[in-house]
């Protein structure tokens, strides 16, 4: 296996873009990447396209890869269609890695792709329960019910066990907001207090309307190729990957005392990447209902039980922490375009990593960064999909 | 009134005979799941999984108030997972009758399963689904 760089990124903004279908969000995205790395639609070899509601919101129910990407001029090569839920895009982006890393391809394109804004929230919020399991989702079970009370995850259960309060659930969503309104691409650029999170009106008990991610639309995309070739294009900070890591959900029993993939997943990133918790350097992690974050920084081995909110507090996953988390806002305050998220995840920490993030550039240029990225829902007391990239400079 | 999915859930005809969901038990290690499938999740042998009545009871394990629907449903509900004395741990609806509020339900608390409309919309008045009540509630 071949070592891979990312030499080009590219991102539309996340929001509300009416008037976009899905080809015009990508269009600024993929041509954002092509250019960044200097190179030409013609010299991609291989693309992976990821996108999860295009079908029951657009319309477009197949060929959605090969339709946005001959609006932006690339034809003409194996172009495969990834749906994996909020996880589309970090598939994509291993896809595209491994044509890469195999020696398949010289030259590989990941895009994200999603438009949830079509006019009718209430079908989009039904397009979204359609990344559960049927047997979950025809009953009316939602994601933010899943992450307050679903045996994965359980955030309600925290409060009892943890002791954690509203205003810890709150202290997320403060801290990406601020660094959301440093970001220009951000959906909500507007920095919160604890009071306003709290106090918003309640979604699913306990969690608050500004704990959750919004209705996104937006795009992602990265151009990955050898490491050897990196240098005929990019005269940039080489970033190489240093693991992607994707496991599917795993059906647990009550009782089952195996660890959760979240950690399960991130374990393997560090492992093939040879590192630990502690040589990260900044990471974007998917906190779809801000307080999941909390949880996850146990997960991916930042902290101990309990200790998530002691992070923020001690201002260690702050955007002038030792180890930033979301600092480009994360999919609260910078948006959840699901299908784009863990490419806008990636286009992050490549900025991040060559001194290119403006306003919310972190001081001490990150060098081993992570972006953990998860989504759907099963039978079985697990999300579908969890993926887990490292990334080295 | 047809039944949501008749595979999961009977509702016997015969008198006294309460309704019960529909799993499935492995021969070989015992596991139970719902809903059925056909290769046992512990021990990967397939095939060997019996169709068996469960969930006419449960204990609560987990209970929120939802205050968004999705299209065809009504806000603000119950949704909770229920522990089934045979294994699995299943979501559901509540079932009507019990005002939807906070301090009505009690983690851990007895629950006995009751047979209604999934929700009371055009949508899915006619079709019937399980959901769960507390035991002490209505019969």
């Amino acid at each position: 296996m071949r070592d891979v760089a990312i030499i080009g990124v590219g991102a539309h903004p996340s929001g509300r873009f009416m008037e976009k279908p899905l080809k015009a969000l990508a269009y600024p995205a993929i041509w954002g990447a092509l250019d960044d790395a200097g190179v030409k639609p013609t010299d991609i070899n291989v693309a992976y396209v990821g996108n999860s509601l295009g079908g029951l919101l657009t319309g477009q129910e197949g060929v959605r890869g090969q339709v946005v990407l001959q609006h932006s001029g690339i034809t003409g090569i194996p172009i495969i269609n990834v749906e994996n839920a909020c996880a589309s895009a970090m598939t994509a982006l291993r896809g595209a890695w491994l044509e890469v890393a195999s020696g398949q391809a010289d030259i590989a394109l990941a895009v994200g792709v999603e438009k949830m804004n079509v006019g009718d929230n209430a079908r989009t919020i039904g397009a979204l329960s359609g990344v559960s399991e049927l047997d979950l989702s025809e009953l009316g079970m939602q994601f933010t019910t899943s992450y307050a009370i679903h045996p994965k995850i359980n955030l309600k259960a925290r409060m009892q066990e943890y002791g954690w309060t509203a205003a810890d659930f709150a202290k997320p969503a403060v801290k990406n907001s601020y660094n959301g309104s440093l970001n220009p691409l951000a959906q909500h650029r507007k920095p919160l207090t604890i009071e306003e999170v709290v106090q918003s009106r309640i979604i699913v008990d306990p969690l608050t309307l500004l704990m959750c991610s919004s209705i996104s639309d937006g795009a992602a995309a990265a151009v990955l190729c050898s490491v050897d070739m990196a240098k005929r294009f990019s005269s940039k900070t080489k970033i190489t990957i240093a693991s992607c890591v994707l496991q599917s959900g795993v059906y647990r029993l009550p009782g089952d005392e195996r660890p959760d993939s979240a950690t399960t997943s991130s374990q393997a990133a560090y492992e093939r990447a040879g590192v630990g918790p502690k040589d990260i350097d900044a990471i974007e992690l998917h906190d779809a209902m801000a307080p999941s974050e909390l949880m996850l920084y146990e997960r991916l081995g930042l902290c101990g039980p309990g200790d998530g909110p002691k992070l923020i507090d001690e201002h260690v996953t702050t955007l002038d922490g030792s180890q930033p988390v979301n600092p480009s806002g994360g999919l609260c305050s910078r948006g959840h375009p699901v299908g784009a998220t863990g490419l806008l995840q990636i286009c992050e920490l490549v900025w991040q990593m060559r001194g290119e993030a403006g306003k919310r550039q972190i001081e001490k240029r990150p060098k081993v960064t992570m972006a953990q990225n998860q989504g759907g829902l099963l039978l079985g007391q697990d999300s579908a999909v969890y993926g887990c990239t490292i990334l080295k400079s | 009134m047809k039944i949501l999915n008749p595979d999961n859930l009977r509702i016997p005809t015969e008198p006294g005979a309460t309704p019960c969901l529909l799993g499935n038990r492995c021969w070989d290690c015992s596991t139970v799941v719902f809903p059925k499938m056909p290769v046992c999740p512990s021990c990967h042998h397939n095939g060997h999984m019996d169709e068996i009545e469960i969930g006419r009871t449960g204990k609560l394990y987990s209970h929120t108030i939802s205050h968004f629907a999705p299209k065809g449903f009504t806000a603000p509900a119950f949704q909770i997972f229920v522990d089934l004395p045979e294994g699995p741990r299943i979501f559901s609806l509540v079932g009507r009758g019990l005002p939807v509020e906070r301090g009505m339900l009690e983690n851990g608390m007895a629950m006995k399963l009751v047979v209604e409309p999934l929700a009371d919309t055009p949508e899915h008045r006619e079709e019937l689904t399980y959901k769960y009540v507390p035991a002490g509630a209505r019969a």
